[in-house]
C-alpha cells in the first residue's frame, strides 16, 4: 500500500498533464456570452401601438439580437413578433431544446418589449415522409395537429407571463404555407380545435391568435391559395370563431398610399378594414385586431414597391392612420426590422435596418414620429430642371 | 459408452468445419459479386416530366411580368434555353418566397427570377452561370469619367434618396476623404443631374443606368459596376445534369452574343 506521499511521488508528472489538457479544454470551450443584460429598460414612445416583426430566430450571435431588440425599443415600437419553429425546438418528438428560444425571449424581456410568438415549421418527424426530402417544412399533416398542440402547449408552459401571445400558424391560405396542399380553412379550424384547450390549460392568460391570412386575390379552386376575404368567411363558417381570441391580420400597402380605398377585389393597406368587418359579421365585437404585417417595400425594380421617398412618407401616414381612425386594432407591426442576412432580391427592401444595424431612412421618419421628435430639414432635393 | 464424447466432439467439429467453409465461400462469392465491372445504372432523364419546367416571380419587369401573359428577358431566355435543350417549356409564376421550395418539391426544375448566387444554399440547390450583373454603377461624362472611389473626394455625387446607392455612398464617406452627396428622389433625377453638369457623376443600378442612357442615346457618358450582384438560374442539388446541360446552352450563348443581343433587347 502506497502512502499519499508516495502515490504523489509515483504520479505528480500524470496531475501536471491533467492539468495542461484542462486547461487546453478550457481554451476550445466556447466563450461566454456577450451579450449580458442591461435592463430592464422601458420603451420610450408616444405611439404604443407601433409594433415590429423581428427575424432573430436564425440569427447566431446572441450580440446582434440583443442589438435588434435595442433599436426595436429606440425606435419607439413596443412589441415584437417572432418567428419560433416547431422545428428548431422539438428536432425529435419528445425532446425539446429550448435555447434559442430562451434568448430571444430574455432579451426581448430585458428591452420592455412584449412579445407575440408566431408558431409553425414542421420538424421532419411530424411529416410522412421522414428524411424530409419529398415534403417542405410547412407541410402539416392531420394526425400530427396533437403533436403539434402538445409542442405550443409546451411553449406556452414554458413562457407564460412572459409571452402571452401565440400566432397560430401563419397565411394558411396560400399553398406554399400549407405545404403545397390545396389550402383548407376547413382543416385550419381542425387545427385551432386541437390547439386551443392544450394551450390554456398551459397558460390561462394566453390570447390565442388565429393565422394571419396573405393578401391575395386568388380565386376558389386555385393551385395558388385562396383569397383572403373568402378565406376568412370560410374560417367563421365552419366555426373558427371559438377557437381563437384575438384575429391577426395581414395588410400591405403595395403601390398605394395608406388612405387609398378598400375594395374587395383589391389589394392595398385598408383591406384590413374590409377584414375587420368580416370579424364584426362573424364574431364578438370587442374581439382584439392585431396588425402584424404591414408596410411598403422600395426596391427599384419590384412591380408592387414604391420609391423609397414613398415609402418613408406612406409609412408614417399608416401608423397615423391606424392610430386616427383604427380604434378597434391593438398593434399594428411593420414588416420587418432586419433579416440576418441579405436575402439578395426584393425582400430587403421592406427591411427598417440594414444587416449591420444602419438605419435606413424609414427607420428614421418611424422614430420622430413614435418618439415626438421634430424634422424639420428637407430629405431630397428638388428635381433637376432642364 | 465411452465414445459418445469423442462422436459429439466429432459431430460438433464436422458442423463447425462445414459452417466455416460455407462463410468462406459466401465472402468469396460477396467479394466476386462486388469485383464484376458492371454498366452505371443509367442516368435519370435529363428532364424526367419531358419538358422544362420554369419557375419564375413575374413581379420584377423588365425581368419578368405578366399583362395578358408572361414577358420579359428571363421569359425569352428560359425559351432560348429549352430550345437549346430541344425541350417544350412551361412557366411556372409564384411568389419569390415559394421559388427556392418549388425545386425542393419538384414543382419545377429550374428557377429563372432575378436569382443572386447564395453560397448558404448551396447545399440544396446548383447555381447556373450567371446572366446579368445587376449590381450598382457609378455613371459619368465620358469626357470626364469617375470610375473609381478614390476619384470621388471633392467631387458631387447624385443618387437616389434612401436607396442603396445612398447607403454605399455613406459608407465610402467613412473610407475617403469627403465627397457631397446629393440625394434625389429618383434615380433617374439623379443622372439627370450628371448630364446636365450639376453632380459629377450618378450612383445607380445598373438596370436605372442602362434604361436611362436607352432614353439619352446622345449622351456620352461611361458607367464602371462598383458592386456586383449577379443573377442566375437555381436547379436542385441532385439534378448536376441539367445544370450542366443549361451551363452548355448559356455558354454557347455568351459565346455566339445571343445572351447579349437578348440582355440589349430589354435594356
Amino acid at each position: 500500500m502506497l502512502s499519499s506521499r508516495q502515490w504523489f511521488r509515483y504520479n505528480w508528472l500524470w496531475l501536471v498533464r491533467l492539468v495542461i489538457v484542462y486547461s487546453v479544454l478550457q481554451l476550445l470551450s466556447p466563450a461566454p456570452p456577450r451579450a449580458p443584460l442591461d435592463g430592464p429598460h422601458t420603451v420610450e414612445t408616444t405611439q404604443p401601438h407601433i409594433c415590429v416583426h423581428t427575424r432573430l430566430i436564425d440569427e447566431v450571435f446572441e450580440w446582434k439580437i440583443q442589438r435588434s431588440l435595442q433599436m426595436v425599443r429606440e425606435l419607439g415600437a413596443t412589441s415584437i413578433v417572432e418567428f419560433f419553429p416547431w422545428a428548431y425546438a422539438e428536432p425529435e418528438r419528445g425532446r425539446y431544446d429550448w435555447a434559442s428560444f430562451d434568448r430571444i425571449i430574455r432579451h426581448a424581456g430585458d428591452q420592455g418589449l412584449r412579445v407575440i410568438a408566431r408558431m409553425g415549421l414542421v420538424p421532419a418527424w411530424a411529416r410522412p415522409d421522414r428524411d424530409g426530402q419529398r415534403t417542405t417544412l410547412n407541410y402539416l399533416p392531420e394526425d400530427a395537429y396533437d403533436d403539434f398542440a402538445a409542442f405550443v402547449a409546451s411553449f406556452a408552459r414554458r413562457y407564460a407571463g412572459r409571452v402571452n401571445h401565440i400566432i397560430i400558424w401563419n397565411e394558411p391560405n396560400l399553398a406554399f404555407e400549407w405545404g403545397y396542399q390545396q389550402v383548407d380553412p376547413v382543416g385550419y379550424v381542425r387545427l385551432l380545435r386541437a390547439v386551443y384547450g392544450p394551450v390554456h390549460d398551459a397558460n390561462p392568460d394566453v390570447v390565442i391568435l388565429a393565422a394571419p391570412l396573405a393578401p391575395t386575390l386568388e380565386p376558389p379552386g386555385s393551385p395558388h391559395g385562396l383569397n383572403d376575404l373568402l378565406y376568412l368567411e370560410a374560417l367563421y363558417r365552419a366555426g373558427g370563431a371559438t377557437y381563437f381570441d384575438a384575429l391577426a391580420i395581414h395588410t400591405y400597402g403595395f403601390t398605394e398610399p395608406p388612405a387609398a380605398p378598400p375594395a374587395p377585389d383589391h389589394l392595398n393597406f385598408r383591406r384590413a378594414e374590409l377584414l375587420y368587418a368580416l370579424s364584426q359579421r362573424y364574431d364578438r365585437p370587442d374581439k382584439p385586431v392585431f396588425i402584424t404585417e404591414t408596410g411598403w417595400n422600395d426596391h427599384p425594380r419590384w412591380t408592387k414597391a414604391v420609391r423609397p421617398s414613398q415609402r418613408v412618407a406612406y409609412t408614417v401616414d399608416a401608423l397615423i392612420w391606424a392610430q386616427q381612425r383604427w380604434p378597434w386594432l391593438d398593434s399594428l407591426c411593420l414588416w420587418v426590422l432586419r433579416y440576418p442576412a441579405s436575402t439578395r432580391s426584393y425582400p430587403d427592401n421592406f427591411t427598417l435596418i440594414t444587416p449591420d444595424f444602419q438605419p435606413k431612412a424609414v427607420y428614421l421618419a418611424v422614430q420622430a414620429y413614435a418618439r415626438g421628435w421634430e424634422r424639420t430639414e428637407d430629405l431630397w432635393l428638388p428635381a433637376p430642371g432642364e | 459408452m465411452a465414445a459418445r464424447p469423442w462422436r459429439v466432439i466429432g459431430v460438433s467439429l464436422a458442423l463447425a468445419v462445414t459452417a466455416w467453409i460455407w462463410t468462406l465461400a459466401g465472402a468469396l462469392f460477396l467479394l466476386r459479386w462486388i469485383a464484376v465491372d458492371r454498366p452505371p445504372p443509367p442516368p435519370p432523364p435529363l428532364l424526367p416530366y419531358g419538358e422544362l419546367r420554369i419557375g419564375v416571380d413575374a413581379s420584377y419587369p423588365p425581368f419578368a411580368a405578366v399583362a395578358d401573359d408572361l414577358y420579359g428577358l428571363e421569359i425569352d431566355l428560359g425559351q432560348m434555353i429549352a430550345s437549346r435543350l430541344n425541350a417544350p417549356v412551361r412557366f411556372v409564376n409564384m411568389g419569390f418566397d415559394g421559388l427556392y421550395d418549388s425545386l425542393k418539391a419538384d414543382q419545377v426544375d429550374l428557377v429563372l427570377s432575378a436569382l443572386v448566387i447564395d453560397a448558404s444554399r448551396m447545399g440544396d440547390v446548383r447555381y447556373t452561370l450567371p446572366y446579368f450583373n445587376a449590381g450598382l454603377v457609378l455613371v459619368s461624362p465620358a469626357a470626364e469619367p469617375l470610375q473609381a472611389v478614390d476619384q470621388l473626394p471633392g467631387r458631387q455625387i447624385a443618387l437616389e434618396f434612401a436607396s442603396e446607392a445612398d447607403q454605399l455612398a455613406h459608407a465610402w464617406l467613412r473610407r475617403v476623404p469627403p465627397f457631397v452627396i446629393l440625394p434625389y428622389e429618383l434615380p433617374d433625377y439623379a443622372l439627370d443631374s450628371v448630364r446636365q453638369g450639376t453632380a459629377d457623376a450618378a450612383l445607380v443600378d445598373a438596370v436605372s443606368a442602362r434604361l436611362y442612357l436607352r432614353l439619352h442615346p446622345n449622351w456620352r457618358a461611361v458607367s464602371q459596376h462598383v458592386t456586383d450582384v449577379l443573377y442566375a438560374g437555381a436547379v436542385r442539388s441532385d439534378r448536376g445534369a441539367l445544370q450542366r446541360a443549361i451551363d452548355q446552352a448559356l455558354a454557347a450563348m455568351m459565346e455566339d452574343g445571343t445572351l447579349a443581343q437578348l440582355v440589349s433587347r430589354w435594356l
